[in-house]
Formats: structure tokens, sequence, C-alpha cells
């Protein structure tokens, strides 16, 4: 207690366990067992009570007179009709009828029994003697078809497949021999399926060397199995988008490959007007492989809503991009008066905006592309080659703070046409988009 | 010509009405453009159809006549975006009430699938929609937050004026049955994308008896002076119009990165001479 005191530990909580771990166990002791019985147990009572706890205290019926008597007994699965006695049960004065009762379960083969003509007819074979034959028989009888034990007494020494197939196909060529008629025996597992020696042997062979592989062997197959899953996955996969290509020829338009499979022309909408612009600037593999996938699994589900396939999709389309990166393009889309959740959610409504989000995404990528092109133009111009062009990420950041000409999202109708800027740099490029300085808060939204 | 007229009654072996020949042919027409041979072999499972439903709430205020717990009446619904009748491909509607409310699970068993309640307060209400067994057994959940209060909390209250939340949304079946398709090829409240000219369906069976189609649409619907009105056109609109202003300049900036680019070839052969 001074340790704690000393530590600062709060004093109550060691009492507080201490209260309650006995409450819980005189909670759970059940009744009609002791508790140190129930103990036993472990503490926990089983799922299902193996016996019924009720059961252990009950007493016999008291209208019952029960006595104990020594009595002979046969065995009807004996054959030697010996006599033994033990102690019976006996209820009322009356002894218990009816077999001895562990007789049922003296179960034995039927095996395939033959006369010497049958032989002669039917079973002679080159590999095999009518007197091994009849040696695998006896066998066969005295150890209930168990072949590895009849292997092991056999007096020549065959495999257990070859005693197998042996008898099997005696049994087999009997009961075709003796069946009525072929249609009847049809469905017998022995008719339908018989004994294969060599898929057997091959089959036990390829067992033990599996069992016997070392780890290393174990790891390498693994690795392979593995791999080859990856394969066949990708290539269904690949399989999957070029099925959702195939119908789009050349017009990686508007439409999305969901669309594709209907009929392009067919669309009596606006869209169809503006102008097919090869938009994928982002690779295009990846954005039909993922779309590919959504829709196999829209597919799958009988029943969905539209808006729930649009978010699906947007987010797809997204899982490549940062946080940042979805923000602007919600941005975009705000300055553009376009509802970021389409306010009529119809097919052809959600392609569009599907497409047009694309769009956006690609024109920021582009966007972030120029600029990097113009700081390497810095680079040149300043002198510094010992840059390695290409590497635009090892410019620092301040050598493009003075270059304002980060294209403005200020989509606002008639604004887009040319405007003579005022810039810093030199003007090298003829057409220049709105200057940051006019609308200091976009800058921000344009930052990398 | 004995020979002609005989082939032609050949090919026409369909006893179907007119109405449905007509529309065969139409599509004919528009597909001799565009006969993808590709589109022949498809099957059944390409045909997706939709059915474009508005759900929402319309709630009034009861002015003088409201009480601190049955402050607004309303009624929450799902209809056809057109007003048709979605009876055909809905078979009940089960609206998911707030737990103050007695028997909060309220199932509504038959076009026009609404449900009218008194109260005071907002909550989400889940609609769940099962459809004819033919279509679909799989039941789709919507989910619509009950608006009672207008945006604007400082204006005056009308209990003339409701406030109305509509919500527009598609259900989607990819993979319809053929049998489905048949029963609704022509119903005004789905949409059935065109059929490949290689692929008929059975003639329809006629509807059953206008009055009971009637019923089920929403057109005369009491509320329906309130209903909003959902344009694809519009947004369509405003989607190209907005694609265009992007594309526009995605075009100016390819070029202005081709010339860089070119520049920096220029610069390139500058320093390394």
């Amino acid at each position: 207690m001074d340790a704690k005191d000393i530590l600062g530990l709060p004093k109550n909580s060691v009492t507080q366990e201490k209260k309650s771990r006995p409450q819980k166990d005189s909670q759970r002791k059940p009744d009609g067992i002791s508790r140190e019985v129930y103990a036993l147990t472990g503490g926990l009572a089983p799922l299902i009570p193996a016996i019924e706890a009720s059961q252990l205290k009950k007493r016999p019926p008291s209208d019952e007179k029960i006595t104990w008597q020594w009595l002979p007994f046969t065995n009807s699965a004996r054959k030697d009709n010996l006599h033994l006695y033990h102690w019976v049960r006996i209820v009322n004065g009356v002894p218990p009828t009816g077999d001895y009762s562990f007789a049922k379960y003296n179960k034995s083969v039927d095996i395939v029994k033959y006369t010497d003509e049958e032989y002669e007819k039917y079973l002679t074979d080159p590999m095999w003697t009518k007197e091994e034959t009849d040696q695998l028989f006896e066998l066969c009888q005295s150890f209930d078809l168990r072949f590895i034990v009849i292997a092991d007494r056999f007096p020549s020494s065959r495999t257990v497949e070859e005693l197998k197939d042996r008898y099997y196909s005696v049994a087999r060529a009997m009961l075709i021999a003796r069946a009525p008629s072929p249609g009847d025996i049809s469905g017998h597992p022995l008719v339908k399926e018989p004994y294969n020696v060599s898929q057997e042997t091959e089959r036990k062979r390829a067992l033990s060397m599996v069992l016997s592989q070392t780890k290393q062997q174990e790891r390498k197959d693994a690795e392979v199995l593995a791999e080859a899953k990856r394969i066949t996955e990708s290539r269904m996969v690949a399989r999957g988008a070029e099925e959702s290509e195939l119908p789009v020829p050349s017009n990686a338009g508007p439409e999305s490959a969901e669309r594709a499979a209907a009929i392009p022309a067919d669309t009596v909408s606006p869209s169809s007007n503006v102008q097919q612009h090869p938009s994928a600037a982002v690779a295009p593999s990846t954005i039909t492989v993922d779309n590919a996938s959504i829709l196999a699994s829209l597919r799958m589900l009988r029943v969905y809503l539209r808006t729930y396939a649009l978010d699906q999709m947007v987010q797809a389309a997204s899982s490549s991009a940062g946080l940042r990166t979805i923000k602007r393009v919600e941005q975009t889309l705000q300055e553009l008066g376009v509802n970021l959740k389409p306010r009529v959610p119809t097919k052809a409504v959600c392609a569009e905006h599907l497409e047009l989000r694309r769009e956006i995404l690609t024109l920021l990528n582009l966007q972030k592309q120029l600029q990097y092109k113009e700081a390497e133009g810095s680079s040149y111009r300043d002198g510094s080659y010992a840059d390695t062009p290409g590497t635009p990420k090892h410019l620092s950041h301040g050598g493009d703070q003075d270059r304002t000409f980060v294209p403005d999202m200020s989509f606002a109708g008639e604004r887009m046409g040319k405007r003579d800027q005022k810039r810093k740099a030199p003007g090298r490029l003829s057409e220049a988009p709105l200057p940051a300085h006019k609308r200091p808060r976009k800058s921000k939204a344009a930052d990398l | 010509m004995i020979n002609s007229s005989s082939s032609k009654q050949v090919g026409q072996d369909q006893p179907a009405t007119s109405e449905p020949k007509s529309q065969r042919t139409k599509i004919k027409m528009v597909k001799s453009e565009d006969s993808d041979k590709r589109m022949l072999n498809k099957k059944l499972k390409d045909v997706e159809i939709s059915i474009p439903i508005v759900y929402g709430n319309v709630s009034f205020w009861l002015g003088k006549k409201a009480s601190e717990y049955q402050s607004h009446k309303w009624t929450v619904y799902v209809r056809g975006a057109t007003n048709e009748d979605i009876g055909v491909v809905i078979k009940r509607a089960v609206f998911q009430l707030h737990s103050s409310f007695k028997n909060p699970t309220r199932v509504v068993e038959s076009p026009p699938f609404e449900l009218s309640e008194a109260g005071w307060g907002e909550f989400e209400i889940a609609i769940t929609l099962y459809f004819h067994s033919d279509l679909c057994d799989k039941p789709l959940t919507l989910y619509h937050h009950l608006k009672l209060y207008p945006e604007d909390e400082s204006g005056p209250m009308s209990s003339k004026k409701p406030v109305v939340v509509e919500c527009f949304d598609e259900i989607a079946f990819p993979e319809p049955s053929e049998g489905f398709l048949v029963r609704v090829q022509n119903h005004p409240a789905v949409n059935v994308p065109r059929l490949h000219t290689g692929f008929t369906l059975p003639p329809p069976v006629p509807f059953e008896d206008a009055n009971r189609k009637k019923r089920g649409d929403t057109k005369d619907h009491p509320l329906s002076q309130w209903f909003m009105n959902f344009s694809e056109a519009d947004e369509l609109l405003q989607l190209a119009a907005a694609r265009q202003q992007v594309q526009a300049h995605l075009a100016k900036l390819r070029r202005q990165i081709s010339m860089i680019d070119g520049q920096h070839q220029q610069l390139k052969t500058i320093s390394d001479s």
C-alpha cells in the first residue's frame, strides 16, 4: 500500500477489483453440481450441457423394484455357442429380453464368392493364378477388405494396388455376369467407376511426394501458385476491359464504357453536338480497367440506384488522385456552375458528369505539367546547367513565385476570350490566361 | 408476283398487333446505320432498364390548428418522375418512420406509394421498395430526410404554401428477365433501351384496363401542383456547356505545352553545342 502511495497510484482500484471478482464467481455457480465439480470445467458452463445438472440428482422411480441377477447369456455374433455369465438388471422380476446388446456391432463385408465354373468362364487372368486369387479372397473375407493388412499377409509379394485391382475387377466381372440385364447394374459404383490401377499408383506417389516436401520446396510452390493466380486475375481484368473497350472504336469521346455497349449515335441529346475531344490524358487503360470492374460489380447487383453507380464511378476515377486534387476538381465544377451531385441523375446525365470530371482532372494534370515545364525553362535560362533536365521536382518552389501565370480557373463565360495580360516574365507565350493577381484568393486554389 | 406477295406474308410471321410491329420497324430503320455485327451476339443481359423516380415529401404547416406535437401535416412519397404508374415495377413500399410514431413500419401495397402523417419533428425516413418477383427479389432502400420547416427560418410560415423537398433518381436493373421486358416494353414509366436487330420480343400482353392504370399514376394527384420539375435536358445543356469550356482550355494548354517543349529543345541544342 505504501508502494502505491509512493507511486501515486489510486488506492481504490485494487479493492474494487477484489470486490467484483468474488461476486462474479458466486453468480456463476449453477445448482445441482457442487462448486468444486463445477470449477473443474474451468468455471464456464459448456455451450451444450452434456448432462442435465438436474439428472444427476434424479433418483429412480419408486414404483419399480430393481434387483440384479447373475445370469448366463449367448452372443449371436459368435459361431461357437459359447455360454458366458454376467450381471443382469431385473426390473420388477422381469428379466430383459433380446439379443446380447453388442451383437449388432459385429458387421462384416459381403465378399463376392465364385464357383470354379464361374472362374473358368469370367475370371481368368494371365497375371493371376487361380490359387492366388482364391488366397486373396480368403484373406479379404477374414480381414474385411483391409487391403493393407491383406498385402502384408499375402504369400507372394504383390502391391496393395495390384491386390485391389484384382479384387475389384473380379467383383465387377461377377456383378456383370450375374446381372439379369446390363441396365440393372449400370448405376452400381463398381460398374460406373472401375478401379483404375495406374491412376491410383500415380496418385499415391504424388501424395507421398507432397508429404515429403522440404520447407523450401513448399515455399517455392506457394510462390508459384500465387504468381499464377495473379496472372490469371490480371488476364481476366484485361479481358473485361477489352470487352468494354471494343465497342468504342475510335471515338474516345464522352461515352463512358458502360454506354459504349449501347449504340452511341442514338442518343438525342445536346451532348452529341459537343466536339468529341480525345479527353483522356490520364492513362486511359487504368480508367477503363477501374470502370470495367465497377460495371461488373454493378451488374452483379440485381438492382441499384443511379446515384449509387455514379458515386462508385466518381470514387474510382478519383482513386488515383490526392485529396487536394479532388477538392480542386470540385471547386472547378462549382465555378463552372455545375452541381457536384447532378440534380437529374439520369444515365445520360451521369455519363456526362463523369466525363466532365475526368476532363477536369486531365486539365489539372496538364496545368501541373505546364508549370513544371516552365520551371524547367527558367532553369535553362538562369544558366543552372547543373540541374539535369526532366527533374523539375528538384527545383525549389521559390523559383516559381514570381511567375504568377498559373492558369486560373475563372471561367466566367466571355472572360475566356484572349486578353493580353501584363506579366513579369518575358512574354513568350502568346496566349495568357488571366493572372492570379486580379483574384488573389484563386491563386491559393492553384497551388500545387 | 404471286411469289413476291407470298414471301412477304412469310416474312410477317409475327401475329403482332400493329403497334409493336411499327415500333419494331422503326427500330430497324434506326439500327441499319449502326448495325454493329457484334451487337447481334449480345444477349439479354446487356439490356439495362431504368425507372426514373422522384421521392420526397410535401409538408403543410397547420397554422391555427397546429398543436405542440402536431404542428405539420406531411406526406412522404415515391412517384414516377413523369407521374406515370410505377406500380408495374414496384410491388410495395415500406416506409420506416421514427420510433416515436405508432407502428413506425408502414406498408403501402399499391400505388400511389405515399404516406401521410402529422407531427412536429424532422427525421430520416427509410423507404424500402419491393419489386415484382419477375423483376427482382431483392429490395432497394432510399433514404429521405423529412423536411417540415422552410429554409428561410425567419420568414413567416404559411399554411397555404407547403415545404417541398424532392429527389430525383433512377432505379437500374442491369439484367431484367425477358418476361418482365415483355410486360413493360411499351410502358411509359419504364425506360427500355432499344433492342438489337436480331433480337425481338414476343408481342406484349395488352395492359389491364385503363381504369386500373389511371389510378396508379400520379398525374391527377391532389399534391401534384406542388411537384417539382426535373428537366434532364437542362442539366445536359449545363454539362455540355461546362465541358466545352474545359475542352477549349485543354486545347490551349496543350498548345502551350508543345510550344514550350519546342523551346526547350532549342535551348538544349544551344547548350549542348
